[in-house]
Parts: C-alpha cells; structure tokens; sequence
C-alpha cells in the first residue's frame, strides 16, 4: 500500500492510497468547523444537500439515474463531532473500471459528480425543503434508539456548557430555524474557513485526483486555520445525576468518569481491561458474574478526558450496577490487573489494528484519526507503543478517573 | 474421503473451494491475496422457526420452547474448564455467534494464529457442557436482551407484521423467545436439540481470508468427529396462503414514527436465489429513486431517505418488505399498491430496468472484495442450497419479464400487512 499526504493548498490535506486488492473506489472529503450551537444546524442541512444533487444534476431523479448507471455508485453525507469539533464530511464509493461490463469510466464520472456537489451545490428551494426535513427527521429518530440515546443524554450533561453538548445535527429547534439563505450562506463560510481533509482510496495511484481538487479549491477564498481536537472537559464539582422515564421496558445508565491523565496509551488499555472485550471486568462480572445485564460496556474519549460506561439494567438494580461498575474500576486503581487481563487486551488491540488496510474505510478512519490527533503514526508504530505500556502506568492513569455525571433512563411500568 | 470443487464467478474469474468432507461437514474456503484479515464462521441450520422436529429413529415430534436454539447459542460459550471467551482471548481473536430464524453461526475473526482460532472454534462448538447452573445463571442474562431487543421499534415494527403475516409458521416468534419459555429451558432440553441440529451433516463452516485451503482442511481433518447422518426431519405447521390481519398499530415512545409494509409471497422451494433476485430487482424497480411514486411521497414529505425495500425469506416463508420512516405510513401503502397495479397494466420500462439491474450487480461484486462479508455471503448461499458466486452470474440473466411475472404472481393486495410503530 502506497500512502501519500500532500498540502493542496491553505489547511487542504489531501491523502491517497492505492491498494491493488480492491475492486472500488473511495473518496471521502471532511471539512472541519467548531461546534457551535448557532451554526450547527446551517451547517448538517448544507451539508446534506451536496449529496443530493448539484448545480449540473439538479434533480434528484437525475442524481439517482446517474449513480444507478455508474454501477450503483453511492454518494453519500453526513454531520459529526469529535472533541469540541464539527465535521461535516461529502464522500462517494464506486466500482472499479475494470469491472465495468460496457467500458464505462465510472471514476471519471464519479468524481465529476462529487467535485460538482462539492463546488457547486445547488441551493433551490425544494431540495432545501427535504434536506431540512431529513435532519429534522434524523434529529427526531434519535430517540427511537435507547442506548444511543442514552449515550447522547450522557454526553449532555457530562459536557454541559461546552461546544461538545451538542449534538451533530443541534436540535429539532436550531434545525427548524435554518433558512435556504442561511444554509447557503453557512456553506460559503465553510467552503472559506473550515479545515479540508481529503481521503482517497483506489487500487491504483492516480494523480489526476489531486490535481483536480487542488485546481477546484484554487477558485474559492481561503481565511482558514487548522483545529485542535483537543479540550479537556472540567470535572464537575461533585457528581451529577440526571433521571428520565419512559415506557420502556428496560431501563440503561450511562456514568460519565473524567481522567486527569496525559498518558493516554495507558488510559485506552485502561478501557479495554475494565470493558471494551468479553473478558473484561464489567462483562466478566456485572454481566457473567451478576447475571444483571446484557451489555456492559466501557469507551472512551481522548479528545474530551472522558470514559463512558454503559449498560442496559432492571430498574431494581441499578444502584447494584453502578456500585459493581465503580467497584471494577477501584479494582484496577488498586492494581488488581493480572497478567491475562492486560495480555488479552493488548492483543485484541493488535488484532483490531492488524486488520488496518483489509477495507477502503479502514485507511481513512485511521487517517483520519491521526489528523484529529496531530499525530502521523501507523497502526503498528502505535501498537508498539501500546506494548511498552506497563500495569503501573494503567494503575495511575487509572487513579485519576473520577466519577462526572449519571444518566439513568427508567421504565415507568417496574414501578 | 473428502471431495473438493472450485467455484468460479464467470463474471469476475473470483473463486472459492467447496469441499464435502469426510465428516459429514461442508466446508467452504477462499483464500483473499494481500488481506491481513480471516474470519470463520462455523453453522448449523437451526434457528428459531425450528421447534418441531424428529430424528429418523425417533416415533414422535419433539417441540421445545421457543427461544431455546438462541439460549442453547449462549450456553455453547461455556466449557467444562473455562469460557471460551477466554480461549479467544488468549490469541488475540475477536468471537462472537448469532442466531437467525433458520440457523445458527458462531464465528471468529483475527490477523493472527488463525489456525489456533480455527482449532478453539471447531473444538468448542463440538463440545457442548450444560448444567442447572450455568442454565439458570443465563436466564437472567437473556431476559435482560429480550427487554433490550422489545425496546426496539425496529425489531417491534418486524415481529408486530410477521404476527399478523403468517398464522402458524414459527417465524413469527420472537427468536430469543420470552422470558416465561425461557424458563422451561433446562441442560437436558439443550442436550437434545444439541444432539439434533449439531450434527456435522447439518453443518457449514465458511472460512475466508488470509488463509490457505490445505491448512484449513488439515485442522478439519485434525478436528471434525465424523457424525452418522441421523435423518433429522423438521416440520412446520400448515400455513394458510392469505395473511393473519392487514394492519397493526403499536404505540411505543420513539421520536419518529416508523413502518414496515410487507407482501406474503409463496415460500420458495427451489431455485432460491433466482427467486430472491428477481424479488429484489421487482422491489428496486418500484421503490426506484427516480420513480413519480417515490419522488410525489418525498416531496409531499410522506416519505424520507430512510425508504427502502427487502426480501425476508427463509425456509416456509418470504415475503418483500417496504419500511421507513413516516406519519402517514397507510398513504405509502396505498402509494406502492397503485405502482403495483401500474407496473402490471403498463409492463415495466426495459430502459430503467437495465440501469436497475447494474446497480445491483455492482453492489454484488463490491462484496467480493470484502472478508467477512464474503464469508457470510459463502455460509448463507450454501445453507440457501446455492453457490456463493451466483448472484452475480444470476442478475446478469434476469429479465424484465421476470421481475413482471413476480410482480404480478406475487404482489397481491390481499397479501399486503401493514405495521406501524406509532409515537406515544
């Protein structure tokens, strides 16, 4: 696999890869802005409309025609966030020429395609209207899953009052205020100020690609600057606790722990050794041990100094849930990491960062990760990293989580 | 003895090793140059719609409790010395298993020691222990998934529409059961439907990936105990042709409405993939992002972007299925049963229904090139009776009379049932 980052101009990354084994293409473009509540919104319906259609395919019928006849080209898009970061990202996957039964350039035309959405979006009024109505859906669907939802109840208030509280497409409010003008006028604004990142996979290297992105980004006024990641979030004075209840029949919790640790390999296998596999302690014990959960399991987040624990639980034993959960963690504070545990999660780290490379996606995730990081690093440089790391450097990393913010999500009916 | 046959896509010239072994399993294998990745699964064909069945020595039909091939499932991770998490966890390998309606797989994927993986998940899946204790241990477990799984719309949305799609047929049922037929599950129950199903003549192992088919077969040969074919019969009840009731509204606390809207088609006894493509290419023709049909429901806002067909088919049941989200979800119904009728009185447009047809082929191929979706794609092609490259050489094959004579054949409005996942 060949691997290349080039600067395409002021804060536009573009990186390729070509890797013979695949049969497709991938391209994906981020463009990264700061969360904000007020732009939020502007910038999630925008965004959606690139992928809809473009000022030469103005109708979505014609979008689809085309993309059907490009062997079932995707084009897709979508808000996110990490850190106290937006992204907003346009990207388009396709089969390979060679696998083109009439002869078809099929990339060509796909990256005509998506340079069009791109630079030349089409603002009209009834694809605004869906758009909108897509985010405002999807914003509304939100809740129609628990455990996200609970994920995201979480993160509000563990984040409360900083730029990561919202969520990647803001609220059905923020949503429902966003105009044709300033969706359009927000586009602009990204297209001039947002950090650009652009991903490219293929199995063969193909420099027209570059260079037709870099001639499209030489036409718009560029004022950007290049993002941090990185805001740690403050731990709250003493822990809060925020309670919901609906007709469900099972209630979840999410507790929100905060570290003070710069050490951050020995904070990720801190993580996995307390629950991110089926050996870990919450699974080993509040799940196989307690018989009290389906799930029980533990991420975290470097770009905010937070980890997440959540699980699905009966009303009844929630409090035992959260006690066993808090006492798993004491236990990796007071050392109690053996051999195995830290064994199992380094290779299953491996294992994850091993298979690097067996997908399109796989190459631009990484990449990807390492921009938000500031850091270039393989995954096999990192998972030497992660080898040197030692149970004492987990055990104080680990002294310093401390318990942020509960959510709890009750049923009504065990009442 | 153990036969071998390679498996070519004429399409593509990819290709796969299947090989009936001595021990009665069918092994399915491809070796994917330049992928660091492997992943395994190791299956047998029982899943939840098989509570009725008999071995050729049996007199009578033993029915169990619904739920159990999932419980059994859970209960498989267990050995007499430890987990067999634990066994994965010492190599690095990721594991996991999965119960469907018709089968059952458990399942490893690793870049490294694949060949110790491959010898920890032939070994404990033919190793089963079960006790009162770790059986009881594990209801409280279960109960917590099937309240996890009854949270959600989706899942509701399904099971509400199959309950009144099908009178009779298993499929119905809810495949982790419920908490009261969990509870009659017991180590001897789970003995007998391990002794039935788990026979490796009623197994498939599909392996691809960074592999090689000689060591693969070796460690089978190594591994597999070879098992007499016990005549395993299952049966189903008799399932009436025409449908339960036509709607069903569930109100449930979601932020946006959602529904599944789903024909009752003839189960398919032979030519299974044929059926299903042709299905699946009848059902991309009438949900056709270019159509009057989907572009008037979008833009009346009755429809969004989560619109979208599929066939649901197994053994004694099929059915095509439109879901999304939607407010007014009997305005979709009757939208695509007037497109239906449409399709039948005007014939389908040739012109569309090319450029329909390479969007699914592309899709196919792109799944080629993909380790565990090939994987998968090889287990349920042969579990299907199918070859695992056929869809690709089969869509190239369909007509627009195919997918006319299944539209007409098969999409009746009195098979139509509408289910309805409503905000509270």
């Amino acid at each position: 696999m060949d691997h290349k980052r080039t600067e395409l101009g002021e804060n536009i990354g573009f990186t390729s890869f070509a890797d013979k084994k695949f049969n497709t293409c991938f391209l994906c473009v981020y463009m990264i802005t700061e969360m904000n509540k007020e732009t939020v919104s502007d910038y999630a319906v925008a965004n959606s409309i690139t992928s809809t259609v473009n000022s030469r395919i103005r109708t979505i019928a014609a979008m689809n025609e085309q993309l059907s006849e490009l062997y079932g080209a995707h084009l897709d898009s979508y808000a996110n966030r990490r850190g106290d970061m937006q992204f907003l990202t346009l990207s388009g996957s396709w089969l390979s020429n060679r696998f083109a039964i009439e002869g078809e350039d099929i990339t060509e035309k796909m990256l005509e395609i998506i340079t069009d959405c791109l630079f030349e979006p089409l603002f009209d009024e009834d694809i605004f209207k869906l758009s909108k109505k897509n985010i405002l859906d999807c914003i509304d669907a939100e809740f129609n899953d628990k455990r996200e939802y609970t994920l995201k109840k979480a993160r509000s208030i563990a984040f409360k009052g900083e730029p990561a509280e919202n969520s990647s497409c803001g609220t059905r409010e923020s949503a429902e205020a966003v105009t044709t003008d300033s969706a359009r006028e927000a586009y602009k604004r990204l297209m001039e100020t947002a950090q650009i990142e652009i991903m490219y996979v293929s199995p063969d290297d193909d420099p027209r690609v570059a260079e037709l992105f870099r001639e499209r980004f030489a036409r718009v006024e560029r004022r950007s600057k290049a993002y941090s990641f990185y805001a740690p979030s403050p731990l709250k004075p003493s822990p809060e606790l925020l309670t919901e209840e609906f007709d469900v029949r099972q209630a979840k919790i999410a507790l929100n722990f905060k570290y003070d640790s710069s050490d951050t390999d020995a904070m990720h296998l801190m993580c996995i050794i307390l629950g991110g596999t089926p050996v870990s302690k919450l699974f080993m014990n509040v799940r196989e041990k307690l018989s009290l959960c389906y799930y029980c399991a533990c991420r975290m987040n470097e770009f905010k100094n937070t980890v997440v624990v959540d699980c699905g639980v009966e009303k009844a034993n929630i409090e035992k849930a959260e006690t066993e959960i808090i006492r798993q963690l004491d236990e990796i504070k007071n050392g109690n990491i053996t051999d195995e545990e830290l064994q199992s999660a380094l290779l299953a780290l491996e294992n994850s960062y091993s298979s690097f490379g067996d997908t399109p996606g796989s190459y631009v995730s990484w990449y990807f990760d390492c921009i938000c990081k500031n850091r270039y690093i393989t995954p096999i440089e990192h998972m030497e990293e992660l080898f040197a790391v030692t149970k004492e450097r987990i055990v104080e990393a680990a002294k310093t989580v401390k318990l942020d913010s509960t959510y709890r999500m009750l049923n009504k009916e065990a009442e | 003895m153990s036969t071998r046959e390679i498996i070519t896509c004429k399409r593509t010239g990819d290709t796969c090793v299947y090989v009936k072994h001595k021990s009665g399993l069918d092994i399915l294998i491809r070796e994917m140059p330049g992928f660091s990745s492997v992943y395994a699964l190791f299956g047998t064909k029982y899943g939840s719609i098989n509570t009725t069945f008999k071995l050729a020595a049996d007199k009578e039909y033993t029915e169990v409790p619904n739920g159990i091939a999932h419980f059994l499932e859970h209960k498989l991770f267990e050995n007499e010395d430890c987990g067999v998490f634990e066994l994965f966890a010492r190599t690095g390998a990721q594991c996991n298993a999965y119960t469907s309606f018709d089968k059952t797989c458990y399942l490893f994927s690793c870049t490294k020691n694949y060949t110790e993986n491959l010898r920890i998940l032939l070994d404990f899946v033919q190793k089963p222990y079960f006790t009162k204790e770790n059986v009881d241990k594990e209801q409280g477990i279960i109960g917590q998934e099937i309240r996890m799984t009854n949270d959600n719309p989706e899942w509701r949305v399904l099971f509400n529409m199959l309950r009144c799609m099908y009178h009779a047929h298993p499929v119905q049922i809810d495949i982790a059961g419920t908490e009261e037929s969990i509870a009659k599950i017991d180590a001897d129950l789970l003995y007998k439907c391990y002794d039935t199903f788990y026979n490796l003549n009623n197994m498939t192992l599909s392996i691809a990936g960074n592999i090689s088919v000689d060591e693969v077969l070796a460690i089978c040969d190594e591994m597999l105990r070879p098992c007499a074919d016990k005549g395993l019969e299952t049966v189903f009840p008799d399932e009436p042709a025409d449908i339960v009731q036509a709607e069903i509204r569930e109100k449930q606390p979601v932020g946006a409405s959602i529904f599944q809207m789903g024909y009752k088609c003839a189960p398919c006894k032979e030519n299974f993939f044929k059926k299903e493509m042709t299905a699946t290419l009848a059902m991309s023709y009438i949900s056709d992002a270019s159509s009057d049909m989907y572009l008037k429901l979008l833009s009346e806002g009755i429809i969004n972007n989560t619109f979208g067909g599929e066939i649901f088919a197994g053994d004694g049941f099929f059915s095509a299925i439109f879901s999304g989200e939607s407010e007014s979800p009997e305005k979709v119904r009757d939208a695509i049963a007037a497109e239906v009728r449409r399709i039948i009185a005007e014939g389908i447009d040739e012109r569309v229904f090319s450029r329909i047809k390479k969007a699914l082929y592309g899709g196919y191929v792109r799944q080629l090139n993909n380790v565990t979706a090939f994987a998968s794609i090889m287990i349920n092609a042969h579990m299907a009776g199918c070859k695992p490259f056929d869809p690709v050489d089969i869509v190239s094959e369909l007509t627009a009379a195919d997918a006319l004579e299944f539209i007409r054949n098969e999409l009746t409005e009195d098979k139509i049932v509408l289910s309805v996942i409503e905000k509270m």
